[in-house]
Order: C-alpha cells, then sequence, then structure tokens
C-alpha cells in the first residue's frame, strides 16, 4: 500500500515532483509576504514611537490602523 | 455603506478573515491532498500520472481568474478612479504570477509522461508563457515607474494582456495542440467522473483560501505602505 503510494505504478516522480514543487513554492510566497508583512508593521509602529507625544496622540486619535498596530507591536517586544 | 470602503474598517476585517483561514486552512488541506493522492482513482488511460491534474488544474484557472480580475479591475480603476483597485490590482499580481509558474511547470512534468516530452512550443503553453510575462510586466512596473505613472502604464498593460484569456482558453479548439480540451465545462456536460471532480474541487477550494490568504496579507501590507507615507506628514 505505502510503497504504491511512493512509487505510483511509476508515476510517483512526476506525481510527487509537481505536488512538492507546489507546496514548497506556496510555502515560500507565504512565508516571503508574512515577513514583508511584519518588517513594515515594525518600521510603522517604529515611526509612531518616534514621534513627539502630542503628534503620537493626535495620530493615534486619527488612525484605527496606527493604534491596532502599535498595540500588536508591544504585544511582541 | 461607505464605512465598509474606509481602510480601516477593511484593515480590521483583514485581521479577522486572515485569522479565520489560518485555522481551518491545514485541515482542509490535510483533506484534500488524501483525496488527491489516496483516494482517488488513478485514470483507465493516464494510469496515476492523472494525479498532477489536481494542482494543475485549479493553478491554471486561478492564474486565468486573478488576470482576468486585474484587467476587470484596471478597466473600473480607470473609469471610476478608486485608489483601492490598484491596491487590489498590485496584490493580485504576485499571486497571479505564481500559479501561472505552477501549472506550467507542472503540465510540463504531465507531459513527459503522457506526450513524451517536457516542453512543446504549443498554443496553449505558448499563450500561458505570454501571459507569465504579462504578469512579470505587470510586477516589473511598479518597480521602475512612480505610483501615478505605473497606475496607468500597467492598467494599460491588463487590458492588452486580457486579449490573451480568450486565446488560452480557445487554443485547444483553434489550433491542434498536444493539449486536451477541457473536460469540465460551465456551460454543457462535463466529461470528468465524479470520483475525479470531488478531488478536483477540494484542492481547487483550499488553494483558493490559499490566494485569499496571501492576498489579504498583501493587501494589508499595501495599506500599512499608504499609512506610512501618510505619517512622514507629521514628521514635517
Amino acid at each position: 500500500m505505502i510503497s504504491n503510494l511512493i512509487t505510483m505504478n511509476g508515476y510517483g516522480i512526476f506525481v510527487w515532483s509537481s505536488f512538492v514543487i507546489t507546496i514548497l513554492v506556496c510555502w515560500l510566497v507565504y512565508y516571503k509576504t508574512k515577513k514583508t508583512l511584519k518588517k513594515y508593521e515594525k518600521e510603522f509602529a517604529k515611526e509612531i514611537e518616534e514621534l513627539s507625544v502630542q503628534q503620537k496622540k493626535s495620530v493615534l486619535r486619527n488612525s484605527k490602523i496606527a493604534s491596532k498596530i502599535l498595540a500588536s507591536y508591544n504585544k511582541t517586544i | 455603506m461607505l464605512n465598509f470602503f474606509h481602510n480601516s474598517y477593511i484593515f480590521i476585517l483583514i485581521e479577522k478573515l486572515v485569522n479565520f483561514i489560518n485555522s481551518i486552512f491545514f485541515v482542509l488541506l490535510l483533506v484534500a491532498l488524501s483525496f488527491a493522492l489516496v483516494f482517488s482513482p488513478p485514470d483507465y488511460l493516464q494510469g496515476d500520472s492523472v494525479r498532477i491534474m489536481y494542482v494543475h488544474v485549479p493553478a491554471a484557472w486561478i492564474s486565468l481568474a486573478s488576470f482576468s480580475c486585474i484587467a476587470i479591475f484596471s478597466i473600473l480603476n480607470f473609469i471610476f478612479k478608486i485608489k483601492n483597485l490598484k491596491l487590489i490590482t498590485k496584490s493580485i499580481a504576485p499571486i497571479g504570477l505564481m500559479f501561472t509558474c505552477i501549472a506550467i511547470v507542472t503540465g510540463s512534468i504531465w507531459g513527459k509522461p503522457t506526450w513524451g516530452t517536457f516542453w512543446a512550443w504549443d498554443a496553449r503553453i505558448t499563450s500561458m508563457v505570454i501571459m507569465a510575462l504579462f504578469y512579470l510586466f505587470f510586477i516589473v512596473i511598479y518597480k521602475f515607474f512612480d505610483d501615478d505613472k505605473a497606475n496607468k502604464i500597467s492598467s494599460i498593460l491588463a487590458v492588452i494582456g486580457l486579449i490573451n484569456i480568450p486565446i488560452i482558453k480557445y487554443s485547444v479548439e483553434w489550433w491542434s495542440t498536444l493539449h486536451q480540451p477541457a473536460s469540465i465545462k460551465i456551460t454543457g456536460t462535463s466529461t470528468i467522473h465524479s470520483s475525479m471532480l470531488t478531488p478536483l474541487m477540494l484542492m481547487f477550494f483550499v488553494l483558493i483560501l490559499y490566494c485569499a490568504l496571501i492576498f489579504l496579507m498583501k493587501y494589508k501590507t499595501e495599506i500599512i505602505k499608504i499609512k506610512k507615507k501618510n505619517l512622514k506628514r507629521y514628521d514635517q
């Protein structure tokens, strides 16, 4: 049963390579996309932190996104 | 209703959707892979090599659908000038390119046991390569031009590329090709057995979920990029 699953009656190399390539590429793109997102979130949160107290207050009051990102960034550090 | 299109509302919605997809994705992937690799029967003619269909066909469908979406949104952006549409097309393009490449590579691997060759410059394969080039140019344009100019050029490119979609679809009927005609038809009777159609649809659903996940993360990144630009105004 297992050897049949691996060899697939002689087509194993073609079938498995297709699935492995697809999964590998999908995983790589997922990893890179997530990494880029985290990088931008971190940079954005840092830029908010660098603002003066008044500017920071104003940004957080006007932007829900900014306050959400800053909150999640503070959780991770 | 207008609140729905507001970036902060979309941002919160994206977070919830990403968490939801992450929570169900791996279970669905395991189920779909089990059906595709174990439970589905081999083809009477192609044997087990038919299982390549479960990644090749959904990848090709997604690549065609992605480009159609990009072209339609580009046309709408031309007419209505909605900023979000630009972000949507920018986020879809890399996904489309990835699935076009997967469709070409898995198709090439499938070609060896069925046609006896990895590559042939036949109409379907060539038109898919042309679509991959359209995707590539669409992405590269944003790297070389400023946002407004890139938006205009990429929109024109997407509309020109739209001509290629019916060519890909009907290439197997218009020309004599190695590629087989479609087995699944939206209108008309499909010529695929339900024991193969079920895993195919399951894999398609899982890959659509994956696309949604990547799209949402890319869209979120684009929103943060805009917010970052806006933040610079406070600095000045």
